[in-house]
């Protein structure tokens, strides 16, 4: 990673572009909209043709070799992004300058973007596609070709980015490893809540729910949780102020 | 001088990967559809229905199709009875509200008509247990391809039942798709499929257009973290100009007033509305038919590893002509008596083979069973469709009943339809 | 070129700005507004499909006393979050119309791709409802009083009395009636009942059976006044809730003295 050498007081380079750098946020995503156009596909493809029959060798043969590549990335995912982030953590916070602060800062609302970005594909679009398909077709099991892409595609997906972000809060910057913020954890931990939400969502179809309403109460659980991502408004007002006040510290170590 | 084009010299190549990756996966898929595509046995879902869904609900008999392949815009005229099953599960709710569906992979034809015992089945409605009724659909082709079908049953609290499936095929363009109607005040609507399409978009996109314009007066001037500190220091009055306020209420007048023209216009132009209609489809069973032939089922077993299921059933003919046993039928599957002539005869041939298993039913004494007579007898239906229909999983039900409908046949070719019901002991060994 | 002088400041809403961080803070406005685009997107559609996705999804769903009493109560649930943050801390008063051009786009593209392109639904059974004009109303009706209170009483009800004949400039069309089978329906009926919803069958519509008086058949707006009523408590109670969730709350890290920091001193002992 690179960062800003302080070299003599107001010569620094100060320009946008020194504290904000969109290559890694640019390339997840990519990567994230590949992936999708990649599920949207597939759905495309096999939903009709072999995802109808949770019987047939041939839904084995491609839903469920989907779910099978699927699962072993979350792990990759979760424990390979997270433990690298903690794994390099900064170990000397103490002794951080205010331009590799800024810097990080802007990194962060960045790895948030890529959170958001993650998120809009399993809140929004295969969330709303869930009910194009369970209310056209008979629901035979609990991996069909919509839950294999939203819950077991998007949704670990966003769970990366967003435990990421957090991590990269924590052990980056010295005003979030000092105390946990309360709104980033919410923002955090409600959307990762749905995925253990959705043993209730299986449970009330398996037992209770026989046709699709999508507005059932069986579904509200997801709700309460979508609404943590308004604690993102506190987050905002928290990273503001910590900007803000670094920029203060920065004129004014620059006006001496 | 050697030029190498080798990828793995120059190590590992995350193209080359995925392509190779990709490569892999289409193998697989295209396999999967092939497969897919080749076999006659494809269902809909029902497969992993619990068998008391499928053998204790409805019973979807005289199934005809009037044709099986259609060009986009022509018709197919699914007709049949169905019986509401007298040993109805407990655990689930009583046909109070029922609608006749179809079960098709999305809305890949369209229903044009659909009726019971005559009434029109636009709208649900109460169906009585233990009755017969006789449905007609009628169905339109709209998406080409070829699509398995299924009578259905939606009952309210147990969802989808489903009949026996075939398979349909639509040719042509879904583009030629045309469902036209004309309103009851004259209005001709050419295709219900676009009707009203470009006025919705119209009224969607003006108001997000608005919508844009409004937050763009916003959006131009520094936003978030300036706004931020000039609150944190007080400056509040600098944030709202009288210039936003002017904005601002320019947009609340001439919302207000492009809601009321715009309302006023719909008004105008459809001046004849109704609203949704929700009423309840009211309809009598088919007269009940004569019975005579009463059934007890003494024991019954289901063979595990020899796919049979074995019924040890006492008759007694409580009417005045010699019957035989000719068909059982349950969860759409019949298992016909070949040697009853009528039975055969019963079976339409666009009937879905795969659901009619080859060995057919045995009885074990095919004499008729003549009037006043009480006989006790095994009948067995063997076949791997119980385990390709997933019938077998009844062994991990709660509650294990099988049930059916026997069909008889009189020298005359009469068919009389029995219920059989009974509970069911799974055999794991040689019985 | 990049200006490294701090020396060179710019007044933004009467704070003083050093050229550079001006710069920076509209770099920061810009990703911000993309990720508050995205993540409002996600989670008003999703709050909105999963508490009244139904009668928003379908044309033969859309009726005059459940769909109009039920839409804007669930939809005035984000802008009255998004209000606190944006004029309580920003003096912004697009909150509103902001949530719900988010929620609108989010819809439309699942209609596209999901209900048409998958599922092979016809446009004219997935339209979903516009709530703009009702959503500029309420923002202005914040810029204009600057009060949350009056908000409510006047732009909250407002937001519920003009779904209905906002959405009647394209729902009209859809309430011809239509003799099908000697039966008398409207054409969003016969447009739900001709292309078939496997798992949605009719009885599953929470639509009016029947009202038992409405005075002269205006159910819509009676519906729409009981709407409006619900939509003022709503928005009163999401606002706070917003401010509950807008705060900014920290908690001590045990894990700190990882990152190099100073454990906290021992609390002194407390006498009892």
């Amino acid at each position: 990673m690179s960062s800003i050498q302080s070299g003599a007081r107001g010569a620094l380079d100060r320009s946008p572009g020194s504290f904000v750098q969109y290559k890694w946020p640019a390339i997840s995503a990519l990567a994230v909209t590949l992936l999708m156009v990649f599920y949207r596909w597939f759905q495309q493809t096999y939903a009709w043709a072999t995802g109808l029959d949770s019987t047939l060798p041939e839904f084995d043969a491609t839903w469920m070799k989907l779910l099978s590549y699927e699962l072993p990335l979350i792990g990759i995912m979760w424990v390979g992004l997270w433990s690298w982030i903690w794994m390099t953590r900064d170990r000397h916070l103490d002794k951080i300058t205010p331009q590799e602060e800024l810097r990080r800062y802007f990194t962060l609302v960045l790895f948030i973007f890529s959170y958001a970005f993650a998120v809009y594909f399993a809140g929004s679009f295969f969330a709303e596609q869930d009910a194009s398909w369970h209310q056209t077709v008979v629901r035979d099991t609990s991996f069909t070709p919509s839950h294999i892409v939203l819950f077991y595609g998007t949704m670990p997906l966003y769970v990366t980015f967003g435990v990421g972000s957090f991590l990269y809060a924590m052990t980056r910057l010295p005003k979030f490893a000092e105390r946990v913020s309360i709104p980033f954890l919410l923002a955090v931990t409600g959307p990762l809540m749905i995925i253990p939400n959705l043993g209730f969502n299986e449970w009330g179809h398996a037992f209770w729910m026989m046709e699709e309403f999508f507005s059932a109460p069986l579904h509200w659980g997801f709700v309460v949780l979508g609404w943590s991502v308004l604690a993102l408004g506190g987050l905002l007002m928290q990273i503001m102020m910590h900007i803000t006040e670094l920029f203060k510290r920065m004129d004014a170590e620059g006006a001496v | 001088m050697q030029i190498v084009k080798n990828d793995s010299i120059r190590g590992f190549s995350m193209l080359g990967f995925l392509t190779r990756y990709m490569a892999r996966l289409r193998i697989v898929v295209g396999l999967g559809v092939l497969l897919a595509l080749s076999g006659q046995v494809f269902a809909h879902g029902e497969r992993n229905q619990e068998p008391f869904l499928r053998m204790r609900t409805a019973h979807f008999y005289d199934m005809k199709w009037s044709t099986t392949a259609v060009a986009v815009n022509e018709d197919i005229v699914v007709t049949g009875k169905f019986r509401l099953f007298q040993d109805w599960p407990g655990n689930i709710p009583k046909p109070e509200r029922v609608f006749l569906g179809n079960g098709t992979p999305g809305p890949v034809l369209a229903r044009t008509e659909s009726w019971i015992n005559g009434v029109p089945a636009i709208q649900s409605g109460k169906l009585e247990l233990d009755r017969d009724y006789e449905f007609k659909t009628v169905l339109k082709g709209r998406i080409p391809g070829r699509h398995h079908v299924h009578p259905m049953l939606n009952v309210e609290g147990a969802g989808p039942l489903l009949g026996p499936g075939n398979w349909l095929t639509v040719s042509g363009k879904w583009e030629d798709f045309k469902l036209p109607v004309t309103t009851v005040d004259g209005t001709k609507i050419d295709n219900l499929e676009t009707y009203g399409v470009a006025q919705t978009i119209k009224v969607h996109a003006v108001w997000y257009v608005i919508a844009l314009v409004y937050m763009l007066w916003w959006l131009r001037k520094p936003l978030l973290m300036t706004r931020f500190a000039a609150m944190e220091a007080g400056n509040e009055d600098l944030l709202v100009t009288r210039g936003d306020r002017l904005w601002g209420a320019a947009f609340l007048v001439g919302t207000l007033v492009v809601v009321v023209m715009w309302a006023n216009w719909a008004e105008a132009t459809y001046p004849r509305t109704v609203p949704l209609q929700g009423g309840e489809m009211l309809v009598d069973p088919l007269p009940l038919e004569k019975n005579p032939v009463k059934i007890t089922v003494v024991r019954a077993t289901y063979d595990v590893p020899g796919r049979s299921m074995k019924m040890n059933l006492s008759f007694t003919n409580n009417g005045d002509k010699p019957v035989q046993v000719g068909e059982f039928m349950t969860a759409g599957l019949r298992f016909v008596n070949h040697s009853v002539p009528a039975a055969m005869a019963n079976v339409h041939p666009d009937f879905p083979k795969d659901l009619i298993p080859p060995s057919g039913l045995k009885v074990e004494n095919n004499a008729p069973i003549a009037p006043g007579e009480t006989r006790t007898m095994m009948v067995e239906a063997t076949d791997a469709a119980w385990e390709v229909e997933r019938l077998t999983s009844l062994l991990n039900d709660p509650d294990n009943r099988v049930g059916g409908l026997l069909f008889f046949f009189d020298s005359e070719g009469n068919r009389i339809i029995a219920n059989v019901m009974g509970p069911i002991v799974p055999v794991f060994g040689k019985s | 070129m990049a200006s490294n002088s701090q020396a060179e400041a710019v007044e933004i809403y009467g704070v003083k700005w050093s050229k550079w961080s001006a710069a920076l803070s509209r770099r920061f406005d810009i990703i911000v507004a993309v990720i508050l685009f995205l993540a409002v997107v996600s989670a008003f559609h999703l709050h909105f499909m999963l508490l009244a996705g139904d009668w928003d999804f379908w044309v033969d769903w859309k009726d005059r006393q459940f769909w109009v009493t039920l839409s804007p109560i669930v939809a005035i649930i984000f802008p009255g979050a998004l209000h606190y943050v944006f004029w309580d801390k920003l003096r912004l008063p697009i909150g509103a119309t902001f949530a719900v051009v988010c929620l609108i786009f989010g819809e439309w593209m699942n209609r596209k791709f999901g209900f048409h392109d998958w599922s092979y639904f016809p446009y004219s059974l997935i339209a979903p409802a516009t709530f703009i004009p009702g959503a500029i109303v309420l923002d202005v009706a914040l810029l204009l009083t600057g009060s949350m209170l009056a908000t409510a009483l006047t732009g909250a009800i407002a937001f519920a009395f003009l779904f209905y004949p906002a959405n009647w400039a394209w729902l009209a069309a859809y309430h011809l009636p239509v003799e099908v089978m000697g039966s008398l329906v409207s054409v969003a009926d016969y447009i739900g009942y001709a292309f078939t919803r496997t798992a949605t069958p009719e009885y599953l519509r929470f639509i009016e059976r029947g009202t038992l008086r409405t005075f002269g058949g205006h159910s819509a707006w009676v519906a729409s006044a009981f709407s409006g009523f619900i939509c003022m408590l709503m928005y009163i109670v999401w606002w706070y809730i917003g401010a509950f969730l807008g705060r900014v709350v920290t908690v001590p890290n045990k894990l700190k003295t990882m990152m190099g920091l100073k454990k906290d001193p021992k609390p002194a002992a407390v006498s009892i």
